[in-house]
């Protein structure tokens, strides 16, 4: 685990990146990895790379969510996103979800990352039985074997 | 590279003169040349390779960098970064919003792309001679260009030591229920089925222009910059002079501005950047950046008993064009856990249930000729972002096919086949299949993604209904050009790869015949020989 805080992002964006993961990421089912930390990292990678105005405007649409359950969540909660227990967070992400436009826009996009982030870590693809990268070794010689030959 | 030949693969080795970094500059720069190519992927390539060949001085300029073949790995997020625009975030605005990824670096989609050749349909090529005017497109025209194009992107089926079990399966389902199966032809040299065609094949077997065309076009004395993001056109009069933009430094940001001046520019930055472009330019026509076509695609996922394996065997080695003429394409593609899990639904404990099946899973998709009324727009930061609304067919055209390609995975022998519907996740059986064309048609609840857009910038006779001609020049502007996707008149319903790079060929012809004969081929002929004799 790291310590290291991702340099993109400001801290309070952090802590509700943080919730995001917690509420977002899977659960149960042999995906238990204690890497939420890995996967913040991850997340903060991929978002220097989005368009500025997207991630300009990130911090707000962060707080947004944070702050929204007053707003969004029904019945309404004078909470924040970060306080809610994680199903209760989880809920509150669906319904997000569910709500299309720009609020269905956001979370699919962070839903989108954190999947990414969480799925192709090496212990999670360990514990699925994925092996890409040494089978990629394998054709890499396969194919120079073939070529070699004529075939 | 140090090598030894035959120990790795040839793309390993290719040699890449005559690139220059944007990331080296320390100060603005200008660049002159006789055709200046913006874009590196299907269209660009092509377009500079055929004018170097030529005797033309070309300069490519491409925004992304230049990864070489033995640079690409396996694990997505490094290769999203590395080679997707926005590392593959970004979306087409709409209800519902469309995940949208496309290449960016040398080679462009190409590089990235599952590799399929397939030719425009004949139907659809005669709709745009009939529609838009376009002489020169029809079928029997298009043939030498088709055959030209299919030999440049070394066109082949996949070995069947490469069919994952995935894609027998796929073949099962096909095969009980009596539908016609067509063989993919992929640009690629002796694939082994790694299926990493998304991320770069580090084997090399793939074909793409970073392999082929740009070499090509380099070996010809083509020259290529990188990092260089191009921000208008320049013009004097009506007639286009050269292009202005931005040499990108550390973290893509913007470091200097540079000038590269030319008689002629070819844009091909894709359908969402080349209008982008003209837009900035202010390029005037009614048709720039309206009828925007998406070809999206709905995915379905069959889950199975019998461990499948997605993870080994090709891409994609076969597709079911039986439903074209409704506008329905089928295809299976394996794709990494982490860009499966994408499409899945659900967030938490049910997403982890779902994943946790990964090994037994096929995933297909229902790809639709689109109707809907989709455009680029420039934003409040210059560039251009898509919008696009389903029209009501399309939305059932994509219920019908959802309801086939489930059918196909029963008949496959999947227990359970997850849906792209927020409103009917999955299916148990094949009795349930019903309940699809039954179910509300609400396009909010359509999970969509695609990696085909075309039609922005679209080619009409008539300037009224079109941004270029029927070879590609921009009504209006002399020296101007669009060799890439933007300029198809319509959705064309199957991969566009082999569409780009036969309408550049042929475009390419015709703007050569209209410039002045190459410098080289007039300072040999000045020297007493001439090249072009």
């Amino acid at each position: 685990m790291s310590n290291r805080l991702p340099a993109g992002l400001d801290r309070g964006s952090i802590a509700i990146l943080r919730a995001v993961i917690a509420a977002i990421r899977p659960r149960g089912s042999g995906f238990d990895q204690p890497i939420d930390d890995e996967v913040l990292h991850a997340v903060d990678g991929f978002l220097r790379h989005v368009p500025a105005p997207l991630r300009l405007g990130l911090p707000f649409g962060l707080r947004l969510l944070e702050w929204g359950p007053i707003v969004f969540s029904r019945p309404r909660r004078a909470t924040r996103l970060s306080r809610l227990p994680r199903e209760e967070g989880e809920r509150y992400l669906e319904g997000w979800l569910e709500a299309g436009g720009l609020r269905g826009t956001l979370v699919l996009g962070l839903r989108t990352l954190v999947f990414m982030a969480f799925y192709q870590h090496p212990t999670v693809l360990e514990s699925l039985g994925v092996d890409w990268q040494g089978r990629a070794r394998e054709r890499i010689a396969r194919r120079t074997e073939l070529l070699r030959e004529g075939a | 590279m140090s090598a030894e030949p035959g120990s790795v693969p040839p793309e390993w080795r290719i040699d890449y003169p005559n690139v220059e970094r944007a990331k080296d500059a320390r100060s603005h720069a200008t660049y002159a040349a006789e055709v200046l190519v913006v874009g590196s992927g299907a269209g660009g390539a092509v377009a500079a390779a055929a004018f170097a060949e030529m005797g033309f001085d070309v300069l490519m300029i491409e925004e992304g960098d230049l990864h070489r073949t033995e640079s690409f790995t396996t694990d997505p997020p490094t290769m999203l970064q590395r080679l997707y625009r926005d590392a593959g975030t970004s979306a087409i605005f709409g209800t519902p919003p469309i995940l949208f990824a496309e290449g960016r670096c040398v080679g462009g989609s190409t590089v990235i792309n599952g590799g399929m050749c397939w030719r425009t349909p004949e139907r659809v090529l005669e709709s745009w001679q009939r529609d838009f005017g376009l002489p020169d497109v029809s079928p029997r025209a298009m043939e030498p260009h088709f055959e030209r194009a299919e030999s440049i992107l070394h066109a082949e089926p996949n070995h069947p030591d490469t069919y994952g079990r995935h894609a027998h399966r796929f073949l099962d389902g096909v095969h009980k229920l009596g539908w016609s199966v067509d063989v993919n032809r992929r640009n690629m040299r002796r694939c082994v089925g790694l299926n990493n065609c998304a991320l770069g094949c580090p084997t090399g077997a793939k074909q793409s222009m970073l392999v082929t065309e740009v070499p090509r076009a380099l070996a010809g004395g083509a020259r290529l910059l990188t990092g260089a993001r191009v921000s208008r056109v320049r013009f004097s009069g009506s007639r286009a002079v050269g292009v202005t933009g931005v040499l990108l430094g550390e973290n893509d940001r913007p470091a200097f501005r540079f000038d590269a001046f030319a008689p002629l520019v070819v844009l091909a930055a894709g359908a969402r950047h080349t209008p982008g472009i003209l837009m900035r330019s202010r390029v005037r026509a009614s048709a720039l950046g309206r009828h925007l076509r998406t070809h999206p695609n709905a995915k379905v996922v069959g889950v199975f008993d019998e461990p499948l394996d997605p993870w080994i065997g090709a891409h994609q080695t076969h597709q079911v064009h039986q439903f074209l003429d409704d506008g329905i394409l089928i295809a299976y593609a394996a794709v990494p856990p982490g860009m499966l899990a994408m499409g899945l639904p659900g967030l938490g404990a049910v997403h982890a249930r779902l994943m946790r099946q990964y090994n037994h899973m096929l995933t297909a998709a229902t790809l639709v000729e689109d109707t809907g009324s989709g455009r680029v727009r420039l934003g409040p930061d210059r560039e251009p972002f898509m919008t696009f609304a389903l029209s009501p067919q399309d939305v059932e055209t994509i219920h019908r096919g959802v309801a086939l390609t489930s059918e196909l995975m029963f008949a496959a022998g999947a227990r359970r086949v997850l849906l792209p519907f927020a409103h009917l996740p999955a299916i148990e059986s094949a009795d349930e299949i019903g309940r699809i064309a039954s179910l509300a048609r609400k396009p909010g609840a359509i999970e969509l993604m695609t990696v085909h857009i075309m039609g922005s910038a679209r080619m009409s006779v008539r300037a009224a209904d079109g941004v270029v001609d029927e070879s590609g020049r921009v009504h209006g502007v002399a020296g101007l050009a669009v060799v890439d996707a933007s300029l198809f008149p319509s959705s064309i319903g199957v991969n566009p790869m082999e569409s780009i790079v036969a309408l550049a060929l042929r475009n390419v012809e015709r703007l050569a015949a209209t410039l002045r004969r190459p410098r080289a081929t007039r300072s040999a002929a000045a020297a007493g020989g001439d090249r072009a004799a």
